[in-house]
Parts: C-alpha cells; sequence; structure tokens
C-alpha cells in the first residue's frame, strides 16, 4: 500500500518530527483524495491534450500512430500519478480512439475485427505499462525508507557512542524511539535501583506478548542477558505500529542492547582501576601516616617516661623544656590527624559545603590565632581592606586551608622571615595571598607542592604526610575557587587562594552603608 | 574555695583535669557517666562544671539541659567535637563555653576562673569599661580614646558591645547577640558581620588580629578584656 508506505517513511525520519499519525489519519485521507483528484484531472487533460493533437492530423497519420500518442500520454500520467488515473485514462482513450477514429467514425461499431485487436493490446499495454510503473515507485520509496532507516541507525549508533555512561544512553534512546515512532518511549535498566519495575516488565515478556495493552515491550538483549526493557506506548496505542515498524523498533533495540552492554562493562573496568587505585593510594598514605604519627609519639613518650622516672634529677628547667615538647608535637599530631580526617573526608567525595557567608579578615584571625604559637619568631604583616565582601564559603575548610598554609610558612623558613597575609578583591573572585620571603618553593614546577605526599624537603623533623596543600587544594576547588604556588618577589614562597564572590546579600550592602 | 564538677569518662583527661584544677585552687569533684554527673551536680552544689560530650550513658548535651533546667552554674563544654552544628546545638542547650579537645591547660584554666569570677561577681555594673586603648562609660554611651578624643559608635554598634558586655568572657552566638539587638523578628548574621568589623576598628589597635572581640567561627563572638586571656585554639 502506497500510503502506508508514504506513511511509514515521514515517521522514521528522526531529524524532522512529522505530525503524529493521529493527525495524520484525520488529514490523510482528504490530502491523498485531492491528489488523486488532480491525477485524474490530469489524465483528461492529457487525453485532451492528445486527442487535440492527433484529430487535425488524421488520417494523413494512421490509426497505431495515434494508439502510440495515446500510449505515450498513459505512460506519462502513470508516472506521475499513478495507477488509477493511468488505467482510467487508457480506458478513455480507447474508447475515444474507437469513437473518434477507427471507422465508421463518430461510432463505437468497429467495421475492421483487426482494430479490435488494436484496442485490446493497447489496453493491455496501458495495464502493463502503469503497472511497472507503480512497482518501480514502490520500489524506489522502499529502497528511501531503508536508506533512512539505516541513517536513522547510523545516529542512534553515533550517538549512544557518544553518550558516556548507560544513563546518557537511555536518554539518547528514549528520545529517538519517542521521535521516530511518535509515542512515549522508557527504557528500564537491568541493573537499575527499581529491580521491581524490571520485574514487572520481565513477567510481561515471559507471559509471551510484546504488545500488551496499548504499550510494546521491546526486550534489550546483551551478549550475555537481558540488559533491560524499552517499553513504547504509541500515541494511537499498540495498533498504531505496522508490522514493519515493530520490525524496526527490534532493529532499533539491538545497538542499544550492545551499547548498554559496553557500557556496563567499562563502568565495571573502572570501578576495578578506581579501586587498585585507591588501595596504592591507601598503603602510600598508611605508610607516610605511620611514619608521621610515630615520630611525634616517640618523643612523647620519651618524654612523658623521663618525667615519671622518680630519680632522673631533672630539674624545674628541664622539666618545663619536655612538658612544652611535649604539648608541641601533640599539636602537630592534632593537625596531622585532622588533615587525615578532611583528606579522608574530600577523597570519599562525601564532603558536603555546609557554606554561608563568611568575612575574610575573620577567618585570617582565627587561623593566625590558632597559630600563635607555631608562628613564633616571624614577622607577619596583614593587609585586608575594611570593605572587603563577604564569601560563601564553609569556615572550618577555609580555615583549615590557612592553617596549612601558615604552618608550611612556619615549618619550612626560618625566624625572623616576614610573612604578609592579604586579601582582595580581584575581579570576580576573592584573592587570599600568603607571601614569605624565606627560601622558596624547592621545586622547579610549583604545582608539584599540590601533589599528595610531596613533601617540600627530605627532613624527617618535619612533621606532615604532605597533604596539606593537596587538601588545600581540594578544599579551594570545592569552593569553585583554586590555589596556586608561585614565587614571591623577595625569592620566598607565595600561595595565592582563589574563592569566588558571589553576589552580596542585599542586607550586607545597607549595612556596610550604615556602619562606614 | 570554688567546687568544680568534671563529668569526663577518660581517666587519663579525668586525672589530668584533677590535677591541673586541684593544684589551682579548686576542690575536684568527678563523676564519669552523665548519671553520676547530674547526682553529683545536686549533691555538690558546683561552681562550674565541666562536661564532655561523648559519655558512656548519655549525651553530654542531654545533661547540660538537665542541669540548666534548674540551675544557672557556669558549664564548659570540652569536647573533641568540631562539627559547628554539634557545638552550636551545645550552645543552645544552655552551655556558656567550648574547650576543643586536644585543649591547652592554661587556656582552660584561665577560661573556667573567668567564668567563676564572672558568675559569682554578677552581672557586670553599667560603669566605665576599658577595652584595650578606649575606655567606654556604658551607662552614658560615650567611649573615649587614649588622648580623651572621643570614638563616635552609633547607636546599633554600641547595643551590640553592650551585649558582649553582658556576656564578658563568655561566647554569644550569632543568633543570641542579633536577638538581643535587632530582636526576635531578624535573622541575618551578615549584618552583624559588617557591625563587628566596624566595631572592631573603633576599639581594636589592630583589627585585624582582634585582642577584645574575638571571633568563635560558626558560633560568635566572646569580648575579652584582660590581655593575659588566653586565646582560643584554631578549628580542626
Amino acid at each position: 500500500m502506497y500510503k502506508g508506505g508514504a506513511d511509514s517513511s515521514a515517521r522514521i525520519d528522526a531529524g524532522a518530527p512529522s505530525p503524529a499519525p493521529v493527525t495524520n489519519r484525520r488529514g490523510g485521507p482528504l490530502v491523498a483524495f485531492k491528489q488523486q483528484l488532480r491525477g485524474y484531472a490530469a489524465a483528461f487533460a492529457v487525453t485532451a491534450l492528445c486527442t487535440g493533437v492527433a484529430f487535425p492530423v488524421y488520417p494523413s497519420f494512421n490509426i497505431t500512430n495515434i494508439a502510440m500518442l495515446y500510449l505515450l500520454g498513459t505512460a506519462w500520467v502513470a508516472l506521475r500519478h499513478g495507477r488509477g488515473p493511468a488505467l482510467c485514462m487508457s480506458v478513455v482513450n480507447i474508447l475515444l480512439l474507437d469513437y473518434l477514429f477507427i471507422p465508421p467514425l463518430f461510432s463505437f461499431e468497429i467495421e475492421d475485427l483487426p482494430y479490435t485487436f488494436t484496442l485490446v493490446v493497447m489496453l493491455a499495454v496501458a495495464v502493463i505499462i502503469a503497472h511497472l510503473v507503480v512497482s518501480i515507485q514502490r520500489h524506489r520509496e522502499r529502497a528511501e525508507i531503508s536508506a533512512a532507516r539505516m541513517a536513522a541507525l547510523y545516529a542512534l549508533s553515533r550517538e549512544l557512542s557518544g553518550a558516556l555512561d548507560a544513563a546518557g544512553m537511555a536518554t539518547v534512546a528514549v528520545r529517538h524511539i519517542s521521535d521516530t515512532f511518535h509515542a512515549t518511549a522508557e527504557l528500564v535498566l537491568a541493573d537499575a535501583a527499581d529491580g521491581a519495575g524490571l520485574e514487572a516488565v520481565r513477567r510481561v515478556l515471559a507471559s509471551g506478548g510484546r504488545c500488551v495493552a496499548d504499550s510494546i515491550y521491546e526486550p534489550l538483549r546483551g551478549s550475555r542477558d537481558l540488559q533491560g526493557v524499552l517499553v513504547v506506548h504509541p500515541r494511537g496505542g499498540a495498533a498504531a505500529l505496522s508490522a514493519e515498524q515493530l520490525q524496526w523498533l527490534a532493529t532499533l533495540a539491538a545497538p542499544l542492547a550492545l551499547a548498554l552492554e559496553r557500557a556496563q562493562s567499562a563502568a565495571a573496568a573502572q570501578t576495578a582501576q578506581i579501586a587498585s587505585e585507591q588501595a596504592h593510594m591507601r598503603n602510600t598514605l598508611l605508610a607516610s601516616i605511620s611514619h608521621d604519627l610515630r615520630t611525634p609519639l616517640a618523643a612523647i613518650a620519651g618524654a612523658g617516661s623521663l618525667i615519671a622516672l622518680s630519680d632522673s634529677g631533672l630539674d624545674r628547667d628541664r622539666r618545663r623544656t619536655l612538658g612544652h615538647l611535649i604539648e608541641r608535637k601533640a599539636r602537630d599530631m592534632t593537625q596531622l590527624v585532622s588533615n587525615i580526617l578532611k583528606f579522608a573526608e574530600i577523597e570519599s567525595q562525601q564532603a558536603r559545603l555546609e557554606t554561608d557567608w563568611q568575612a575574610v579578615d575573620e577567618l585570617i584571625e582565627h587561623s593566625l590565632r590558632g597559630n600563635e604559637a607555631a608562628l613564633s619568631g616571624r614577622r607577619i604583616a596583614i593587609s585586608v581592606p575594611a570593605d572587603l565582601p563577604l564569601i560563601l564559603a564553609e569556615a572550618t575548610l577555609i580555615v583549615q586551608i590557612m592553617n596549612n598554609l601558615l604552618q608550611n610558612a612556619a615549618k619550612y623558613t626560618p625566624p625572623g622571615t616576614r610573612i604578609e597575609i592579604s586579601a582582595r578583591v580581584d575581579g570576580d573572585s576573592m584573592l587570599i595571598v600568603v607571601d614569605d620571603d624565606g627560601p622558596g618553593l624547592p621545586f622547579d614546577d610549583p604545582e608539584r607542592v599540590f601533589e599528595k605526599f610531596q613533601r617540600g624537603r627530605n627532613e624527617d623533623s618535619i612533621v606532615g604526610a604532605g597533604l596539606g596543600l593537596a587538601i588545600c587544594r581540594a578544599a579551594a576547588r570545592l569552593h569553585g575557587g583554586d590555589i596556586r604556588a608561585a614565587e614571591s618577589s623577595a625569592g620566598g614562597a607565595r600561595f595565592e587562594l582563589r574563592l569566588p564572590v558571589r553576589m552580596q546579600p542585599q542586607a550586607v550592602g545597607a549595612a556596610l552603608g550604615a556602619g562606614a | 574555695m570554688h567546687v568544680i564538677l568534671i563529668v569526663e569518662d577518660d581517666d587519663a583527661i579525668q586525672s589530668v583535669l584533677r590535677m591541673l584544677f586541684e593544684t589551682n585552687g579548686f576542690r575536684v569533684v568527678l563523676a564519669g557517666t552523665a548519671a553520676r554527673g547530674e547526682i553529683n551536680a545536686k549533691l555538690h552544689k558546683p561552681d562550674i562544671v565541666v562536661v564532655d560530650l561523648g559519655l558512656p550513658d548519655d549525651d553530654g548535651v542531654n545533661l547540660i539541659g538537665q542541669i540548666r533546667s534548674w540551675s544557672p552554674v557556669p558549664i564548659i563544654v570540652l569536647s573533641a567535637r568540631t562539627a559547628e552544628r554539634q557545638r552550636l546545638t551545645a550552645f543552645e542547650t544552655g552551655a556558656d563555653d567550648y574547650v576543643l579537645k586536644p585543649f591547652s591547660s592554661p587556656e582552660l584554666l584561665a577560661r573556667t576562673r573567668a567564668m567563676v569570677r564572672r558568675h559569682v561577681r554578677g552581672i557586670l555594673p553599667m560603669g566605665v569599661l576599658k577595652i584595650g586603648a578606649v575606655s567606654i562609660d556604658m551607662s552614658r554611651r560615650v567611649a573615649l580614646d587614649e588622648r580623651g578624643q572621643e570614638v563616635r559608635m552609633t547607636p546599633l554598634e554600641h547595643r551590640i558591645l553592650e551585649s558582649l558586655v553582658r556576656h564578658l568572657g563568655r561566647i554569644v552566638t550569632h543568633a543570641a547577640l542579633i536577638r538581643e539587638v535587632w530582636g526576635p523578628n531578624c535573622n541575618d548574621a551578615r549584618a552583624l558581620r559588617v557591625y563587628i568589623g566596624s566595631l572592631r576598628r573603633k576599639l581594636e589597635a589592630d583589627p585585624s588580629r582582634p585582642k577584645h572581640i574575638l571571633t568563635e567561627l560558626g558560633i560568635g563572638y566572646r569580648l575579652v578584656l584582660d590581655a593575659a586571656y588566653e586565646p582560643v585554639r584554631a578549628l580542626h
């Protein structure tokens, strides 16, 4: 059926969404009727033309030539307007030929029997031509449909290979199927959390039906097992899809199933790789932490036992020195443990920012107060403008960044070093800079200081698993900012922490005006 | 001699605390559980209570609530819990101060003493207060710097300062400060930051390293008068 063919060719044209089949059906017969009417009109026009040409030249042209002329017209009509008009035209032609040209003229009677033969042959030829033309056209349409389908299939495969994971593939497939079949489609994945949904679909499939209650269930069978089920609800009900379209749906399902299977194995491989990387990291971390925790613990245990010794003969000053040593080592360990915990939190990607509006000067103040002892002997300069905007950040994380930067400065610079802390707005971000005139960064590439387990100098006396700056970077990035290291103008180290400054809340603007 | 009740289940910390307070003129009462803590609080009528939050039989916060329901005794939380949310809960339940573990002995001692002094002396009179170099007549709302020049403060700044003075040495949460200054229907903690900043610029010698109006990150502020007062430690 030509109509059906044309219809399905329009529907699989995935690129341009054509009207839904329901509206198609409502407007379809009218359009087809008009087209047919035009075909018949054309047929009569061509007949009239042929007659108009043939009548004046008769009888210098013989009847065979005139019959040929009519056949030519029939062939053209068949080509342009299909079988109906062509057949109708050939009958009219024969009647006209008989009436106008075959003696006796202007009568349907036929004097010579051979003319009857001519007319019958002419009718047969016209019918054959009409059939041939139509079947050629149908072949062409089929070829077009299949080319369009190949293109659609190719487009689907390409989009599927572009999708990153099963969820992305499902989105692509559902969109594609919805467009192609003018239906609502959904994809129930086999490994989805919603196992109950799949179970229900499985039952439908097991009961043997593909079409159940206006829905079509297309199983997606991978090479190993069922990857999922494609559920299609055509807008006109399941009956709206032809057998051909059901076949086409199955064809589309095959690459989808394979792609889903591929995504699943890729995900499994990635999980395995991450697991192995994590295992490696854990081992490195454990070794590093174990060393860094044992060192201060050894000092604490040693100093403690020395104080506890009844006949050690320690004087007051020495006991005090030991006491301070114990406290200092314990504080080092506290910072280390807190870095380890933060590290674990950030790495496990369970770090949820609990942000609030923070005043940068308060964060700096807090961090400085906490590190006063470590920073003793360094000259600290702070330059923070009074009208600095607030930032939306998690206070503990920013303080941790500042703590790590300040402790780094304390660890790696000699007493007397000048440490400058400044904050200012730079473009649409807050720039907090910790700058010193100490010995500077140990690497040619400043970025290396942010790598995990990377320590400035291989001195065992310096505590820290090399996590501090890695955490600074992770914490800064969690906030949508970043941290960079560079050489300071004085030849020391310079760390630039950049955090986004968001729209200031209205009330603060008002308060700034009032407070100034 | 002031009586201090220490509710802490760890033996080592118990003995350190006992040593610290006994050598500094306190009579120490110990409790290893929340239940024991409540009994001892009723039995010994302590002048100050130090509570660990992670107790074996109950959350220390509940103990704070129970004690607070019948006594105004100052309560200091001594805990390893660092999350702001947990610290805020302790303050909202009735804690007066919060010292993080690992703590420094001098700091804990200083805070305890400040708390006991405040509690014994009662609410500060509305006299003249000296914050750094600035003398403030709280009742007349006049502030003078060391050269006798007037330091102008807006009425709102004055009210914030009054609120901090009322809780001298203790942490005042953001919410409490805002309630006392702006009233119950306001909750703009961001405006508060701005006013604190301008107060610091007027009262502190170095506003970027304040010595008197101290920030307790994520919790609130604390006004400290004497320089000998040990600063709080950074959050870990």
